[in-house]
C-alpha cells in the first residue's frame, strides 16, 4: 500500500511526460512571457486599460484535461494514506513494513513503513501536492511536462517520508532537489534560472554533507546497515568525540540548510520569489518538513546522546530564526519574500520544540513530550497554511502582475473571497486559538518553558511580531481606500476557492479537533522521549 | 446539557448570521434572538453549574466549568449584548450582517473564555476575543487609519497575551496539567512567574498603564462595538481573570502591593485623562481603564468579590453611556463634546444617559455607587495611601462625568440657541430608545444591592468577603461627589468646561493618555521596525554574502586549477572521445550491423561527452563550483571509507 503511494505518482508522472511529445508538438506555440516584467505596466495607471482585468487564461481544454487527470493521480497516495490511517495502531514502533532486498552487499534494502511521525506528514505531503497540482498556473505551454514534474516530486516526496533506510532516504532526498530545480528554472518567472541554480546548489551542498554524515554513521553501525529501525536500536555513535561530533555536523548541515535555519536560510527568498506559485507551495509546504524531519527522524532518534550536548546550541538558534525571520519579514514590501520570511519564523518553532525534546535532563519527560509533539503539529500545520498563502500570492501575482504589497490595497471591497481565505490564513499562521498552528504552538512554548524557560520567553517575542507583520500585510493588500486602477481587481475563480477551501478546512478542523492527529503523533513522540 | 453549548451557540449562530442574505434584513431579529437563547442559556448555566472538557491529548484536556464568578459571568455578558446587538443593528448601515456576525460571535468568545477552567480553554478564548475585536475596530476598513488603529489594539494586547502562554507553560511544567486547579500545588517561585504573566495579560486586555492607548484606537470601531468590548467583552477579560485566579496568585509576596499600585495609577491617571478629554467615546474610553484601575486596586486589597461587584454594574452604566454617546454623536453629526449639548434635542436618551452618568459616579442609592462603596472600604482596609489614592480617584470619576453630561446632554448654553442637530442627524429611532431604556432598567435593577444582605450574593459566588464601609467613608465619598459637582457647575458658568481654560495644545497632548503613545511610538514601535528594516537590509548583502563569498572562492580556485589542468583534463578528452571515435569508424566496417550500431552510439555518447567536457571551461563561476563539489564528494568519500 505504501510502496503503492509512492510509485503511482512517479509511474504516472512518466506517461505526463511522453504526452505533449506526441499531442502538442505542432500545436506547440511559445507563449509570451507575459509575467516576465515584475514591475506592472505603466499603461495600467489609466483607468481605462484596467476596467477588467484578464485573469489568466484558464487553459486549453486539453491542458484541463491533464490538469484534472493529474490531480486524480496525485489523489491516489493521499486515499491510500488515508486507509493506512485506518489501519494505524498506535503501537509506537513502525508499522505497514515492507521490505525488498536491493543492494544486499551494502546492507542497502527498499524498506518503507509509518509510525507516528512520518504517517501525518506524508498525509500532509500528499494533500499539498493535491492542491499545488489543482491549483491554476501558467503552464507556458508545456502542460505535460509539468505535471510529470509535480507527480515525480509527490512520489519522491512521499518516498523520502516513508522511507526506512538511509540510502534510500537520500535517494528520495536528492531526486527532490532535481524536480525543484526544474520546477523554478522552467516555470519560474523573474530570475528564475538564477535561483534555480542558487537553490539547487546551496542545497545540493548540504546533502553532501548529509551523505558524508550517512555514510559515517553506517560505518560506525555494526553490523553495518542502513535500516532506520536498526539504527536507532544500535544507536552506533554516541558522546562528543571528533568522529561523532563530525558526522552529527554532517547531518545538521544537510538539515539546517533544508530546513532552513539562520544563517543558512538566504536560499530560501529567491527560490520562493521566482518561483510559480504551487511550486513555492511544494517548496514551503513539503521540501522544508524533509529538514526538519531529519533532524527528528535521524539526529534525535540515531544519536539522542549526542543531540543533547549540542540541543542548547540548536535551540539557540532556533530562536535566532524565529526572531531573525520575524523581524526580517516585518520590512519586507514584497508578499512572497515576506511568508518566505515567516517559513524561517517558523521552522524555528519547529527546531526549538525538537531541540527542547532532546535535551538532556530529567524528571521533564512530559515537558519534552508535549514540546515534540507540538513540533511535528508544526510542521503539519505549517505545510498546509503556508501552502495556502503561497497559493494566494499566486492568485494576487496572476491578477496584478507584482507582488509588491504597496501598490495594492482596499482589495476587500472587490475581491472578498481572497480577502477570506488569506485573514483565515494570516491569522492561523500568526497562531490564531482555533486554528491548526496555535494547536502547534502553545506545545512548543509550554514544553519548552518546562525545560528551557530563558529560550521559550525569548521565542515567545516571535508570535508577537508575526502577528504585527501579518496585520500589516492584511492592511496593505487588502485594507484602506481601493485605487483606481484595482476598480476590475476579480475575485478568486471557483477552481481557486476550492482549493484554497479545502486547506482551509483542514486547518480549522485540527485546530477545533486535533485529538486523533494528536493521538497518532503521541504514540511517537511519548515513548519516544522517555527513552532519551 | 454540556458547558461547551454556552459559547458554541453564539460562535455557531454568527455563522449563520453571516450566511444571512443581506437583502433580508433579518440579521438584527436573528442575532438579538441568538443572543437572547444564549442568555436563557447562561441563566440555565449559572443555576446548574455545568462542565465540559473536550480532550486533545492526554496531556491537554480543555475544559470548561461554570463556577463561582463564571456563573455571573454567563449572564452578565449575554445581558448587556442583547440591547446592544439591538441598537448596533438599529443604527449601523455599512456591512450590517459582517457587524452583527461578529458582535455574536465576540459573545461567544468571550463565553468560551469565561467557562474555561484551564490555561488552553482560557487562551482559546482570550486570543479569539482579541482578534474578533480587531475585526469589528477595523469595520470601516476602507480608512486606513481604522486599519491601523485594529492593528495596534490588537498587537497590544497580544502583547500582554504573551504573558499568559508563559503562565500556561509555566503552570503544565510544574503541575504536570494546564488546569487552574494545578495552581494551588505550585511552589512560590513558578507561582510568582504564573503571577506575574497573569498580571501581565490582564492589564494589557484590561487597558491598565501602560498600555491603555489601545483603548483610543478602539474607538475607530463602531459606537456599539465600544459599548460591548468596554462593558462586558474583552477589557472585562482582564479584571475576569485576576478575580478568578486571585486566591490563588494573592499567595505570591508582590502580588497584592503591584496590582493595587497598578490599578491606583491607571485610575488616577485614566481620570485625569478623561476629564481632559473633548472626545465623548474617548473621555469614555479614558474612563473605562480607570473604572478598571478601581477593579485592580480591590484585588490587589484582598477583596475580590469588591471588584467582581463593580465589574458587574460597570458592565451595566458603562454600556449605557456607551450607546448614549453613540446617539450623541448621530444627533450632532460629530464628534466634538464642545458643540453637543443636546438635552432639547433628545430629551429622553438626555435623561436615561443622566442614569448612567450617576451610576458611574457613585450617587447613592445607585448600584455604582454600592459597589465603589466597597472599593473604598476595601483599598482603606488594604493600607492608607491605597485608601487615599482611592478617594482622589472617585473624585475624578465624579468630575469627568458630570462635565462629560453637560457638555453631551446639558441644556444649551443660550435659551434660544437651536440644539446643535447635524445635516445628517435623525431622531432616535424605537429600538435604539427602547436599548438604551434595557440598559438603563439594568443599572437601576442593580440599585437592589443597596438591600440588607443583597450583596452577599458576591460572597457566595466568588466565596471572599466584602467589606463594610465605615459612616465616615460614606460621608467623605458623598462630600467629593458634591464637590466634583460643584467644580463642574463652577466651570460651566465660567464658560470653560470644556476647554478647561488650558491651551489647547497642552489639553491634547494630556488627553492623549499623557503622551504615552508617543512614548511607546518612540521607544517600542520605531526601534522594532528600524530593527527589522536594519536586518531585511543585511539579510541578502551580509549572510547572503558569505554563502556568495565561499562560491566565488570555489570559482576561482576552480579557475586556477582548470589553467594548470587545462591542457591535460582536456587533451585527454579529446583523445578518449577522438579514439573512441576512430574505433568506431573502424567496426563500422564489420559486418556485424549490430555490433555495429552499439559501438556507434557508445562513440557518439562519448563524442557528446567530450564536447560537453570541453564545455566545461565555461568561465561561468557556478559551473565551475558543481565541479568542485562533485569532485571533493568523491575525495572525501574515498576518504571516508579509508577510515
Amino acid at each position: 500500500m505504501l510502496t503503492a503511494a509512492i510509485f503511482t505518482p512517479i509511474i504516472a508522472a512518466v506517461l505526463f511526460a511522453l504526452w505533449p511529445l506526441r499531442r502538442q508538438q505542432p500545436a506547440m506555440t511559445p507563449p509570451p512571457p507575459d509575467d516576465a516584467d515584475p514591475t506592472p505596466d505603466p499603461g495600467a495607471e489609466a483607468p481605462m486599460a484596467t476596467a477588467e482585468r484578464a485573469l489568466p487564461t484558464p487553459g486549453r481544454p486539453e491542458e484541463q484535461l491533464l490538469q484534472a487527470a493529474a490531480t486524480l493521480v496525485a489523489a491516489v497516495p493521499l486515499a491510500l494514506l488515508v486507509a493506512s490511517w485506518i489501519g494505524f495502531d498506535s503501537t509506537g514502533g513502525f508499522e505497514q513494513v515492507q521490505t525488498l532486498t536491493w543492494i544486499p552487499t551494502l546492507g542497502v534494502s527498499y524498506r518503507v513503513g509509518v509510525d507516528g511521525l512520518s504517517l501525518p506528514l506524508a498525509t500532509m505531503v500528499a494533500f499539498v501536492f493535491i492542491a499545488a497540482i489543482a491549483y491554476p498556473v501558467d503552464l507556458r505551454g508545456r502542460a505535460g511536462s509539468y505535471f510529470a514534474l509535480m507527480l515525480f516530486l509527490e512520489g519522491v516526496s512521499i518516498g523520502l517520508f516513508l522511507a526506512l533506510d538511509l540510502f534510500l532516504f537520500f535517494v528520495f532526498w536528492d531526486l527532490s532537489l532535481v524536480g525543484m530545480y526544474f520546477l523554478i528554472g522552467a516555470w519560474g518567472h523573474g530570475d528564475a534560472a538564477r535561483s534555480a541554480l542558487k537553490f539547487f546548489i546551496y542545497t545540493f551542498s548540504g546533502s553532501l554533507a548529509l551523505l558524508l554524515a550517512i555514510l559515517g554513521l553506517y560505518l560506525a553501525s555494526d553490523p553495518r546497515t542502513f535500516d532506520m529501525a536498526q539504527l536507532i536500536r544500535q544507536q552506533p555513535l554516541s558522546g562528543t568525540g571528533v568522529y561523532a561530533s563530525l558526522v552529527f555536523l554532517g547531518f545538521f548541515l544537510g538539515f539546517a540548510i533544508k530546513t532552513p535555519l539562520v544563517p543558512f536560510h538566504t536560499w530560501l527568498p529567491p527560490a520562493h520569489v521566482d518561483a510559480p506559485a504551487p511550486a513555492s507551495a511544494i517548496l514551503a509546504g513539503v521540501l522544508l518538513k524533509m529538514g526538519t524531519y531529519g533532524f527528528v527522524r535521524i539526529l534525535l532518534a540515531m544519536m539522542p546522546e549526542t543531540f543533547g550536548h549540542y540541543a542548547i546550541p540548536l535551540g539557540v538558534l532556533a530562536v535566532i530564526s524565529i526572531l531573525y525571520g520575524a523581524l526580517v519579514a516585518l520590512a519586507q514590501s514584497n508578499l512572497k519574500r515576506l511568508i518566505a520570511y515567516t517559513s524561517v519564523n517558523h521552522m524555528g518553532y519547529v527546531i526549538l520544540g525538537v531541540a527542547v525534546a532532546g535535551l538532556a535532563v530529567s524528571g521533564e519527560a512530559k515537558a519534552q513530550s508535549l514540546a515534540l509533539t507540538g513540533a511535528v503539529v508544526e510542521m503539519v500545520a505549517h505545510g498546509l497554511i503556508t501552502g495556502a498563502l503561497f497559493l494566494i500570492s499566486g492568485s494576487v501575482l496572476a491578477r496584478g502582475s507584482t507582488y509588491e504589497m504597496d501598490v495594492y490595497g482596499g482589495l476587500a471591497e472587490r475581491a472578498r473571497m481572497l480577502t477570506g481565505v488569506t485573514v483565515v490564513a494570516a491569522f492561523a499562521s500568526l497562531g490564531l486559538p482555533g486554528l491548526a498552528g496555535f494547536v502547534a504552538e502553545i506545545q512548543i512554548f509550554a514544553g519548552a518553558l518546562g525545560v528551557s524557560p530563558p529560550l521559550a520567553i525569548i521565542g515567545l517575542l516571535g508570535i508577537l511580531i508575526t502577528a504585527a507583520l501579518f496585520l500589516r500585510m492584511l492592511q496593505r493588500l487588502f485594507l484602506g481606500p481601493l485605487p483606481v486602477r484595482w476598480r476590475g481587481f476579480p475575485d478568486l475563480t471557483l477552481q481557486e476557492t476550492v482549493v484554497l477551501g479545502a486547506m482551509l478546512f483542514f486547518v480549522v478542523f485540527i485546530g477545533v479537533a486535533p485529538a486523533r492527529l494528536l493521538d497518532v503523533i503521541d504514540s511517537f513522540a511519548r515513548p519516544f522521549v522517555g527513552r532519551i | 446539557m454540556n458547558a461547551i453549548i454556552l459559547p458554541a451557540l453564539p460562535l455557531a449562530g454568527a455563522l449563520l448570521v453571516a450566511a444571512l442574505p443581506p437583502r433580508t434584513r433579518l440579521g438584527g431579529p436573528v442575532a438579538v434572538a441568538i443572543l437572547v437563547v444564549t442568555l436563557a442559556l447562561g441563566a440555565w448555566a449559572a443555576a446548574s453549574e455545568p462542565a465540559s472538557s473536550w480532550p486533545w491529548s492526554p496531556l491537554i484536556r480543555p475544559s470548561l466549568q461554570v463556577e463561582g464568578f463564571s456563573r455571573m459571568m454567563v449572564v452578565l455578558v449575554p445581558a448587556i449584548a442583547v440591547p446592544v446587538v439591538a441598537y448596533a443593528a438599529a443604527t449601523e448601515r455599512d456591512a450590517l450582517p459582517r457587524l452583527l456576525a461578529l458582535m455574536v460571535a465576540f459573545v461567544g468568545a468571550m463565553l468560551l473564555l469565561v467557562t474555561a477552567a484551564d490555561f488552553v480553554a482560557l487562551l482559546i478564548g482570550w486570543e479569539l476575543v482579541g482578534a474578533i475585536s480587531w475585526a469589528l475596530i477595523a469595520h470601516h476598513w476602507s480608512d486606513r487609519r481604522n486599519a491601523g488603529s485594529a492593528a495596534q489594539a490588537f498587537l497590544t494586547t497580544r502583547a500582554g497575551d504573551l504573558g499568559l502562554y508563559a503562565a500556561a507553560g509555566v503552570t503544565f511544567a510544574e503541575s504536570g496539567s494546564f488546569s487552574f486547579a494545578g495552581l494551588a500545588r505550585m511552589d512560590a517561585v513558578p507561582l510568582a512567574a504564573v503571577a506575574a504573566g497573569v498580571v501581565l495579560a490582564a492589564a494589557a486586555k484590561s487597558a491598565q498603564l501602560p498600555f491603555s492607548p489601545w483603548l483610543f484606537s478602539a474607538m475607530a470601531g463602531p459606537t456599539p462595538v465600544s459599548a460591548l468590548l468596554h462593558s462586558a467583552t474583552m477589557v472585562a477579560a482582564g479584571a475576569y481573570l485576576l478575580i478568578k485566579l486571585s486566591p490563588m496568585l494573592s499567595q505570591v509576596a508582590w502580588f497584592p502591593a503591584v496590582v493595587a499600585s497598578l490599578g491606583l495609577a491607571t485610575a488616577i491617571a485614566g481620570g485625569v485623562v478623561a476629564l481632559l478629554q473633548t472626545h465623548p467615546k474617548r473621555l469614555l474610553a479614558g474612563s473605562t481603564s480607570a473604572q478598571y484601575g478601581f477593579m485592580f486596586m480591590a484585588v490587589g486589597a484582598g477583596y475580590p468579590a469588591a471588584a467582581a461587584a463593580q465589574l458587574v454594574t460597570h458592565a451595566a452604566f458603562k454600556s449605557l453611556l456607551f450607546l448614549g454617546a453613540g446617539t450623541a454623536i448621530h444627533v450632532s453629526d460629530g464628534e466634538d463634546l464642545l458643540r453637543m449639548r443636546l438635552r432639547r434635542a433628545v430629551p429622553l436618551i438626555a435623561a436615561l444617559s443622566a442614569i448612567g452618568a450617576l451610576a458611574l459616579a457613585g450617587v447613592p442609592f445607585l448600584g455604582g455607587a454600592w459597589s465603589k462603596d466597597r472599593i473604598i472600604a476595601s483599598t482603606l482596609a488594604y493600607a492608607p495611601w491605597l485608601g487615599a489614592g482611592a478617594l482622589v480617584a472617585a473624585f475624578l470619576s465624579g468630575a469627568y462625568i458630570f462635565r462629560y453630561h453637560v457638555l453631551a446632554y446639558g441644556a444649551p448654553r443660550e435659551p434660544q440657541e437651536p440644539p446643535a442637530t447635524g445635516t445628517h442627524a435623525r431622531a432616535p429611532g424605537r429600538v435604539e430608545t427602547g436599548a438604551v431604556a434595557a440598559l438603563t432598567a439594568l443599572t437601576l435593577l442593580l440599585s437592589l444591592l443597596w438591600l440588607p444582605g443583597a450583596g452577599r450574593i458576591f460572597e457566595d459566588t466568588l466565596g471572599g468577603r466584602l467589606p463594610t464601609p465605615a459612616a465616615w467613608e460614606f460621608a467623605a465619598s458623598l462630600l467629593l461627589l458634591l464637590l466634583a459637582a460643584a467644580v463642574v457647575v463652577a466651570l460651566s458658568r465660567l464658560d470653560v468646561l470644556g476647554t478647561l481654560a488650558l491651551p489647547a495644545g497642552r489639553q491634547r497632548s494630556g488627553a492623549d493618555w499623557l503622551a504615552l503613545p508617543t512614548l511607546s511610538r518612540v521607544l517600542v514601535a520605531a526601534p522594532v521596525l528600524a530593527i527589522s528594516r536594519l536586518l531585511a537590509a543585511l539579510d541578502q548583502r551580509l549572510i547572503d554574502a558569505g554563502v556568495r563569498g565561499a562560491a566565488a572562492t570555489a570559482g576561482l580556485a576552480s579557475r586556477l586549477l582548470s589553467l594548470r589542468i587545462e591542457w591535460s583534463v582536456d587533451g585527454i578528452v579529446t583523445l578518449l572521445a577522438r579514439s573512441t571515435l576512430g574505433g568506431a569508424r573502424a567496426s563500422r566496417q564489420s559486418d556485424d550491423a549490430f555490433v555495429d550500431r552499439a559501438v556507434e552510439d557508445a562513440a557518439a555518447g562519448v563524442g557528446v561527452a567530450g564536447r560537453l567536457s570541453r564545455r566545461l571551461q565555461t568561465g561561468f563561476t557556478h559551473q565551475y563550483y558543481v565541479v568542485v563539489a562533485l569532485g571533493l564528494i568523491v575525495v572525501v568519500a574515498l576518504l571516508a571509507f579509508q577510515l
